[in-house]
């Protein structure tokens, strides 16, 4: 499915516990096994709450987890410090949901833009009109814009400007969290395209994470999908709709509106509530919503399982080879 | 007569018309949904049926008729009686508007006690807990003893559609009410509000930008744009046969399970 040697970046057996009130312990990742390929865009993908963001902030070096590695290019950057870990996140750069609020109102286009690149020396300050103009026009946004500030732009604008930041360094590869939820479907679309074209042109690989499957599936190369810090689904993009397996997979499929819908049957939604990230059941962690859920389940936590070409899950239903 | 008519309204900030020459009626038991990219007036139109536009926003031309009475014309205390029993509104987080360091419970029972001026304390809690348990909340006793912060984001959306419904309105204003929510808690709430208008024929004005939504709820749906209607008609029309370019644009633009892949 993909090719070995375009690993770029590798998360194994990572966990991350968060100490809770009361002596307890919060675990927001269980053992997450995940691999991503150069040029290509995986799409994380589940419920809020889930563990999407603190897992994205492992690569981008925001946290750290409690255990596992997270291997960039055969080096595990989880024990980067100093110049070192500075240097690395040239490599790895993110866009936020809202950028309007990741910056400082007062700062102008131009800078924005251009601050990674003079913290990193990249550029000289007599450079920044000409550097910024360029990315600008990258993110197909005149370069006069760059005299303006964030808060005089439509929501779109500004995140196109979050990703001409985010690409300014050149980085292998861009962690995107819900960067598309709060803008309308059209502009969305444009953003979804703006971004696929780059990726095609500049080689980078995509972290998404997305509540949304039917975006998700227009343009993720694989995608995983996260039900109470475990990944319990992974296969390949254009499988989400047709050929997805795992029984919390299929009701979120169920659940999502469509204009291509069958309006004449009733909408299937899961009507319990997501049990609390304190109290994963012991088995399989969707056990206690699950209608096919079988003795095993309640006991044995299922392992990923590779079913097909790129696509495994873990649930006790699929005892496919070992992956 | 329909039960509401909204008759050429024109709704204007600070003079400015922001909203022009919008009409629409609805009977007892239709849904209708108002879709369009934001900033085109959908929450304009609906806060003006409710009589609570912000920013000094004012109907400056045209008629809304609720029952056959203009409510444009209601005195503030008519007002307080008919917000909450005869029509209500619910918000796209409901937990924003509520006090977050207040229990549940507490506003919800003082908001009981607004209503039915007579009612005791204990009737009043009695009627939430039922209220909540119908909007299928797990516990109604648990929510009622929680703050605001300590619901997810859909139990608290829950609490606002049970104190929306306590009073079984005949008009229910929704704005957006789950855009906020992920997808399995959204299509729970959508079949709430379904079964609200099969248990009690109550009308429903939904605000959302989710088409598809739109296109499972509704009987008839108009699409806005920079203040006017655009386009209009039942889920068949719109999906199917309208020739409007602009309700093309909008409709290709929703990402769709087997649709269009970029990659
Ligand atoms: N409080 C306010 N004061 C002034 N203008 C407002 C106010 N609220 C909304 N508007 C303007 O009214 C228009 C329609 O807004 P709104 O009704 O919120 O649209 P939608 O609900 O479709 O997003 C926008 O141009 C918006 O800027
Ligand atoms: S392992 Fe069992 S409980 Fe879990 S998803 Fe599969 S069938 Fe359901
Ligand atoms: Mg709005």
């Amino acid at each position: 499915m993909f090719d070995e040697k375009d690993l770029i970046l590798e998360a194994k057996h990572v966990t991350r516990r968060f100490p809770a009130a009361k002596g307890k312990v919060l675990t927001a990742n269980n053992d997450v096994n995940l691999k991503f390929y150069k040029g290509k865009t995986l799409g994380l993908v589940g419920e809020s709450g889930c563990g999407k963001s603190t897992f994205m902030r492992f690569l981008v070096s925001l946290d750290k987890p409690s255990e596992g590695e997270i291997l960039y290019k055969g080096e595990d950057i989880t024990k980067l410090k100093g110049e070192k870990l500075r240097q690395h996140r040239q490599n790895i750069q993110m866009v936020f949901q809202d950028p309007a609020q990741s910056f400082n109102p007062k700062m102008k286009i131009r800078d924005v833009i251009c601050e990674p690149l003079l913290n990193f020396k990249r550029i000289k300050p007599s450079e920044k009109d000409k550097v910024a103009r360029e990315l600008l026009e990258m993110v197909e946004l005149p370069g006069e814009l760059a005299d303006r500030y964030m808060h005089n732009m439509s929501g779109g604008q500004r995140q196109r400007v979050a990703i001409a930041r985010a690409l300014a360094l050149e980085p292998e590869m861009i962690v995107m969290d819900e960067a598309t939820s709060a803008l309308d479907v059209s502009v969305q679309k444009t953003i979804i395209e703006l971004i696929t074209k780059l990726q095609r042109e500049k080689n980078i690989t995509i972290g998404f994470i997305c509540h949304d499957l039917g975006l998700i599936q227009s343009f993720a190369h694989q995608v995983a999908v996260m039900y109470l810090g475990n990944i319990v689904e992974v296969m390949p993009g254009e499988d989400i709709g047709e050929n997805c397996k795992h029984p919390y997979s299929k009701a979120l499929l169920a659940s999502v509106f469509d204009i291509k819908m069958d309006f004449t049957k009733k909408i299937e939604s899961i009507d319990s509530e997501i049990p609390s990230p304190l109290d994963v059941p012991p088995g399989c962690p969707f056990c206690d919503r699950c209608d096919q859920c079988m003795e095993i389940c309640k006991q044995e936590r299922p392992i990923l399982k590779e079913i097909g070409p790129g696509h495994e899950v873990a649930c006790h239903l699929y005892a496919g080879k070992e992956a | 007569m329909a039960m509401l008519e909204v008759n050429n309204i024109t709704i204007s900030y600070q003079n400015r018309p922001t909203v022009t020459d919008f009409s629409m009626t609805l009977e007892k038991g239709q849904i209708c949904s108002l879709v369009g990219e934001s900033g085109s007036g959908k929450t304009t139109v609906i806060r003006a049926i409710f009589g609570l536009l912000a920013g000094g926003g004012k109907v400056t031309e045209g008629d809304i008729i609720f029952e056959g009475e203009s409510l444009l014309e209601y005195s503030k205390e008519k007002w307080r009686k008919l917000r909450g029993s005869d029509i209500s509104m619910i918000f796209q987080d409901s937990g924003a508007m509520m006090n977050p360091t207040r229990r549940v419970g507490d506003a919800y029972t003082e908001y009981i006690r607004t209503h039915e001026k007579n009612i005791a304390k204990g009737d009043a809690r009695t009627k939430a807990i039922d209220m909540l348990e119908r909007m299928r909340l797990p516990s109604g006793d648990n929510v009622m003893r929680s703050y605001p912060f300590q619901l997810s984001g859909g139990m608290r959306q829950r609490v606002g559609i049970a104190m929306g419904m306590t009073y079984q309105p005949k008009l229910l204003l929704a704005d957006e009410p789950t855009s906020a929510l992920d997808v399995t808690t959204q299509a729970q709430i959508v079949r709430q509000m379904m079964e609200l208008r099969e248990n009690y024929g109550t009308a429903i004005i939904v605000v959302t930008h989710n088409l598809g939504v739109a296109a499972y709820m509704s009987d008839h749906i108009i699409v806005m744009r920079n203040g006017k209607i655009e386009d209009q008609g039942d889920r068949d029309y719109m999906l199917y046969h309208s020739e409007n370019e602009y309700t093309h644009k909008l409709l290709d633009a929703v990402p769709s399970i087997g649709g269009t892949r970029y990659v």
